[in-house]
């Protein structure tokens, strides 16, 4: 059992400090929340995890793997996957055919194999065909198999993106707002999913807005402000802690 | 009927030889990559064709294979400059460097004939061979479309970010992409050499760039069956009007406004689409 | 001599000027890549020679000239351009429009000038040479440079000191929001292109005037020079475009004069290369322009 560990990471651009000092620990099979108002940087903490951004400083681990200067695509194969904020499906291409993609990580065949259509690359094709099939069946999508993905509604779509992202068989899950935009019916059926994914193992790092589904969801809360974090805890802890509040609410009375 | 058969084979030939080059532009642009730099590539496959065959004497399946080699070569070798720039930067990059090996042929006189051409070269590539070589480099085509390869090219050209997240490689499969182009822009450079007895530089600069992007846009980007399709009218059009063979680049040039404007996914794709969205509507009413 | 070269490689880099500014003017503000440029440029050439061939002097010439290849230029804006703005497509779409309507331009222009060379009668423009300082300029000379510095200045002026300038830079910002304050974007985009398309019709003129070979061809070389040029100067900036076709105007003359004939190309485009591998953003473009978003 691994942890996904963030040491002292920082991020500057040019001038502008966009992350400093960032401490983070995402043990395996629990979920762990992170979250703060608007700017905060949460989105640029999960894009140097994830090798989109360069890290200015500090260190990330999977581990005892460095992924800290990892390149984006070889990130997914030290075992992390993430959703995102503004859901990413691929408007070409069709439910099923997102969630293929998904596999990509563990398809195998020679690529001089895949060029020329010899047996062995077909039979992957029709092995990893099958697997999204039961991967949609997982999240009750199998009716929207050939729909293009982008026809779907909202709810769906971010179904169909989380089915994708657990193709990958990941270690680590790193949720970006997932259930933005959703009513509490939608939103409790995510968390159901996500309950699954912990109790299957997989640590999951929740970047939320919703402070009720993340009191409801983690073990354990960082709070970002700034770019630094201003607090952590459990849930209760964090959300009685009154530089928590002031970040959010500014430094009013709320009655 | 023979002779009627026969007036067209010509045709066919031009056909077989233009299908190559339209999956070579197809491939690239089908893997992101905003590359023009096909009609490049065939000439430096045809040109070496040709110098083995007419200098060197060789039998024309090694000429074949130089080609295919030194295309896909200078395809490996640009990649990799080009994989840091994006969009319009690629093509320019592209263009200049058809630009670049234009000049070059015509400066080294001693070794391609200039601005005169290679002449000479013996014709041993007849229809047959052509249509060979063109249901092979279909069968290629679509053997990547199904598997592993397609997907990630079109995952990587609809979205970089997502492609990266999930394990895809974009440089590798990017030069990939570059590689196969420029192997079937060198193969059927050759194939031309060795159809066409004589060889002008000109024959592989803007306008050639502009008669192979037109297939793939006409046809249709996102499926074999566009280049086939896009090939098939642009070349076999002309010849059933004569006004319109006259006003060719007219035609072109007011199809290439008109699909990229009101079909942009070309003709082949256009209608699969259609068939595709058909087929659910009536799949989802009988269920 | 050298000082010779150079002062011919000014005027050179004038007429590059003027050509190179329109186009990296739309790239600036729409993204677009506008290879009709080049066929503008020609139309501008041979309007000036059909004016003068009629009878009327060459001053009309070269108004309607501009007139001419600025309207032609809005013309292809409209067909052309503006539908792939609304998909969102223009990047690609467009340089795929615009080829062709290049080669309709072209193909109407080889129709009307029957494949044929045009040139201008006898003294269209006087023929004065002066002799100073052992160098050798012709009045046409004078006037090219001066042309291009005039209307350089015009353009500099418009731009950067009227309240068009302001609205061109507000629509580049933020459509929407130029809209929201009452800016008509398509009518700023469809000046631009005016601007753009005149721009390149004078210089056509210009260069029909010096070389007096005028065909329907001739505004491709051009625009090859002119993605080197846009390039080195940075796509979308103006006084980088002004800088970069001074260099290039200066390396065309020198290299023809003093290397093997072939050579200026090749020297030319594998330059543009080098910039593409190690500074794509030019002299005066913004960082990162020219790399891919979201790499490290």
């Amino acid at each position: 059992m691994s942890t996904l560990k963030l040491t002292n990471l920082s991020k500057r651009f040019g001038g502008v400090v966009a992350s400093e000092d960032v401490n983070i620990e995402v043990p395996a099979g629990k979920i762990i929340g992170l979250i703060g108002p608007n700017g905060a940087g949460k989105t640029t903490i999960i894009n140097m995890i994830t090798g989109m951004l360069a890290v200015s400083g500090g260190e990330i681990h999977v581990g005892d793997i460095d992924i800290t200067h990892a390149p984006a695509h070889e990130i997914c194969r030290a075992g992390l996957a993430r959703t995102f904020q503004n859901i990413r499906l691929l408007g070409e291409a069709t439910v099923l055919e997102n969630v293929m993609i998904g596999f990509h990580r563990h398809e195998t065949s020679a690529t001089l194999a895949a060029m020329l259509g010899l047996p062995s690359a077909g039979r992957e094709t029709v092995e990893i065909k099958e697997r999204a099939q039961v991967m949609l069946k997982e999240f009750d999508l199998q009716d929207f198999a050939d729909y293009p993905a982008t026809g779907l509604s909202y709810g769906h779509q971010r179904k169909v993106e989380m089915a994708r992202a657990m193709a990958a068989e990941p270690n680590f899950v790193l949720l970006d707002e997932p259930i933005a935009g959703m009513n509490n019916v939608e939103s409790d059926a995510l968390a159901e999913v996500f309950q699954r994914l912990a109790s299957a193992g997989k640590g999951v790092l929740l970047i939320e807005h919703n402070v009720r589904f993340v009191a409801k969801m983690c073990s354990y809360v960082y709070v970002l402000d700034g770019g630094r974090l201003i607090s952590q805890g459990t849930p209760d802890h964090v959300l009685s802690d009154p530089a928590v509040i002031s970040a959010y609410l500014g430094d009013q009375q709320y009655a | 009927m023979n002779n009627f058969i026969a007036g067209y084979l010509p045709l066919f030939d031009i056909y077989l030889i233009h299908l190559g080059l339209a999956f070579s532009q197809y491939i690239v642009l089908r893997a992101g990559v905003f590359s023009l730099a096909t009609a490049a590539f065939a000439g430096i496959g045809a040109y070496t064709a040709g110098i083995f065959a007419v200098s060197l004497g060789l039998h024309p399946a090694i000429g074949l294979l130089a080609g295919t080699l030194t295309g896909m070569g200078a395809a490996i070798v640009l990649s990799i400059p080009l994989a840091r720039l994006q969009g319009v930067y690629q093509a320019i990059a592209t263009v200049a460097f058809i630009q670049i090996c234009l000049s070059l042929n015509i400066y080294a006189e001693g070794l391609t004939g200039g601005a005169m051409g290679l002449n000479n070269i013996p014709k041993t590539i007849g229809t047959g061979t052509l249509f060979v070589f063109a249901a092979l480099a279909t069968y290629l085509i679509w053997a990547i479309e199904r598997g592993r390869l397609g997907r990630a090219f079109n995952t990587i050209r609809q979205d970089e970010a997502v492609a990266a997240s999930l394990g895809i490689s974009i440089t590798r499969h990017q030069m990939l992409a570059f590689a196969i182009s420029g192997a079937l822009a060198g193969l059927f450079g050759g194939l031309e050499a060795y159809h066409s007895y004589a060889l002008d530089p000109n024959q592989f600069g803007f306008h050639l760039l502009i008669t192979t992007l037109s297939y793939v846009i006409l046809g249709g980007r996102n499926s074999v069956v566009g280049p086939l399709v896009g090939a098939a009218i642009l070349i076999i059009l002309p010849e059933l009007a004569r006004p319109l063979a006259e006003n060719r680049m007219v035609i072109y040039g007011i199809m290439l406004i008109v699909v990229i404007n009101y079909l942009p996914k070309g003709i082949a794709d256009t209608a699969i689409d259609a068939v595709r969205a058909r087929r659910l509507k009536n799949g989802g009413d009988g269920s | 001599m050298l000082v010779q070269q150079l002062l011919n490689g000014l005027v050179v880099s004038g007429v590059y000027a003027l050509f190179s500014l329109g186009f990296t003017l739309v790239f600036g503000i729409q993204r677009i890549l506008n290879l009709a440029h080049g066929a503008i440029f020609m139309t501008g050439a041979m309007v000036s020679y059909y004016v003068v061939k009629s009878g009327m002097p060459l001053w009309l010439g070269f108004i309607l000239a501009i007139i001419a290849s600025g309207l032609l230029s809005v013309l292809v804006e409209i067909i052309c351009f503006r539908r792939l703005r609304k998909t969102g497509d223009e990047e690609f779409g467009g340089i795929i429009s615009s080829i062709g309507a290049g080669l309709v331009i072209m193909t109407i222009a080889q129709q009307v000038s029957g494949t044929q060379v045009l040139r201008f009668p006898f003294e269209t423009f006087p023929v004065v040479i002066f002799k100073f300082w052992g160098l050798r300029v012709s009045m046409l000379q004078f006037f090219m440079a001066g042309a291009a510095i005039v209307m350089v200045l015009l353009l500099g002026y418009y731009v950067y000191k009227t309240a068009f300038g302001r609205r061109i830079r507000a629509v580049t910002d933020n459509e929407a929001a130029a809209m929201l304050m009452g800016i008509n974007p398509n009518f700023v985009y469809s000046q631009t292109y005016f601007i753009a398309g005149a721009l390149a019709g004078a210089a056509g003129v210009l260069v029909g005037l010096a070389f007096n070979s005028i065909t329907f061809l001739m505004g491709e070389p051009y625009l090859m020079f002119a993605f080197a040029i846009i390039i080195l100067g940075g796509l979308g900036s103006i006084p980088g475009a002004l800088l970069a076709s001074l260099v290039f105007g200066m390396v065309q003359t020198l290299t023809i004069a003093y290397l093997p004939s072939g050579l200026t190309d090749t020297i030319i485009f594998s330059s543009l290369f080098l910039i593409l591998l190690f500074r794509p953003h030019g002299i005066l473009g913004k960082e990162d322009a020219g790399l891919l978003r979201g790499r490290r």
